[in-house]
């Protein structure tokens, strides 16, 4: 191998680790990104036209605007579905568990989604093999460092998935496990 | 070119060069993901730049540092794969990635890793590579070839010399 072939070879990587966040969501987190830009100005022409600075504070980021909300969801959580149907799941913060829960169940999973050691006590534990919770949670490609990877075809009829974040001694993590469809527990 | 269209065509490549540079794909595709929303968000303003995916690739290595400072005064977090009910991986199966090549490119220093990422992932040429890292161009020039020598002792076997 010369130089030339050692620099194809290494450029040929490039490509072999795809981007997964879809473009709706970085759209999304643009719009946050302008809209926050945009808030001083439009706060301060305000401020003057009313001329009164409590106009100020209604105008500013809160947790209920949209835009504010999906980025909350893309620092604390990333679902994405892959082609092949699984699904991705990056946890980084323990944020959120009910909203993470019902992006789930909206992509079709049957889920309960719980933090700090808190549980849902509608839930009942779905008998399992190794083999079968393997299918369901497969391991994601390297090079990503472990993520949540849920297949949903290989769900069995009347499971759902249950996920629990919480601190252990080896820091922040996720435990997943099968349990027994319901309503209460699962959403369907 | 509009916008999804230039995300399309090099938000791999761009997640490349800055997993190189940071060495975790979480971590990279954060900073990408955040990039590429920034540069929606002025969009107007980056479609004119010569080299938009540098522009992505510089917002992203920035806000790297940005973060290092920040998580310095932090209690670090172990990662995810820590906890072992998680699926396990192999570092093995499975990998898109040359191991060997990859394992070589984060043994480069972090400035060669830099010049190897934005010139031969990137494509971006020595002049535009020195603007993005603010270096001068002849000192991009040194080290990349200091880095394709590094791989080329790293992944080319020499021959061995047999005593006759």
């Amino acid at each position: 191998m010369n130089d030339n072939e050692l620099i194809t070879a290494v450029r040929e990587q490039r490509n072999k680790v795809p981007m997964t966040t879809p473009v709706e969501q970085i759209i999304s987190r643009g719009r946050a990104v302008r809209t926050r830009r945009r808030i001083p100005g439009i706060a301060g022409a305000v401020a003057v036209v009313a001329g009164v600075a409590v106009a100020v504070p209604a105008l500013l980021p809160s947790s209920h605007q949209p835009g504010h909300q999906r980025s909350a969801q893309l620092a604390a959580w990333t679902i994405t579905k892959q082609a092949d149907g699984n699904i991705y799941i990056t946890v980084r913060e323990l944020r959120d568990p009910a909203g993470l829960q019902s992006t789930l169940r909206a992509d079709g999973v049957p889920a309960s989604v719980t933090f700090y050691g808190q549980q849902n006590p509608a839930c009942q534990g779905y008998p399992a093999s190794q083999a079968l919770l393997s299918q369901v949670f497969p391991s994601p490609a390297p090079p990503p460092r472990p993520r949540v990877v849920i297949d949903p075809s290989a769900l069995p009829r009347g499971a759902g998935v249950q996920l629990t974040g919480n601190f252990g001694p080896h820091g922040m993590g996720m435990g997943v496990a099968l349990v027994q469809a319901s309503q209460q527990c699962t959403g369907s | 070119m509009d916008f999804s269209e230039f995300y399309r065509v090099s938000k791999d490549e761009c997640l490349f060069t800055v997993l190189v540079s940071v060495g975790d794909q979480d971590t990279a595709e954060d900073l990408v993901a955040e990039a590429f929303a920034r540069a929606w968000a002025s969009w107007r303003r980056v479609s004119r730049h010569p080299a938009p995916a540098a522009w992505v690739v510089r917002t992203a290595l920035n806000a790297n540092i940005s973060r290092w400072r920040r998580r310095r005064r932090e209690v670090s977090l172990p990662d995810l794969g820590a906890v072992t009910d998680l699926p396990t991986v192999s570092q093995e199966s499975g990998s898109p990635v040359d191991p060997r090549i990859m394992a070589a490119l984060m043994r480069l220093p972090a400035r060669q890793r830099q010049v190897v990422a934005l010139r031969l992932f990137l494509d971006l040429d020595t002049r535009r590579t020195a603007e993005v890292l603010g270096i001068a161009p002849g000192t991009v020039q040194a080290h990349l070839g200091r880095a394709v020598a590094a791989l080329r002792d790293d992944l080319i076997p020499t021959p061995k010399q047999e005593n006759l």
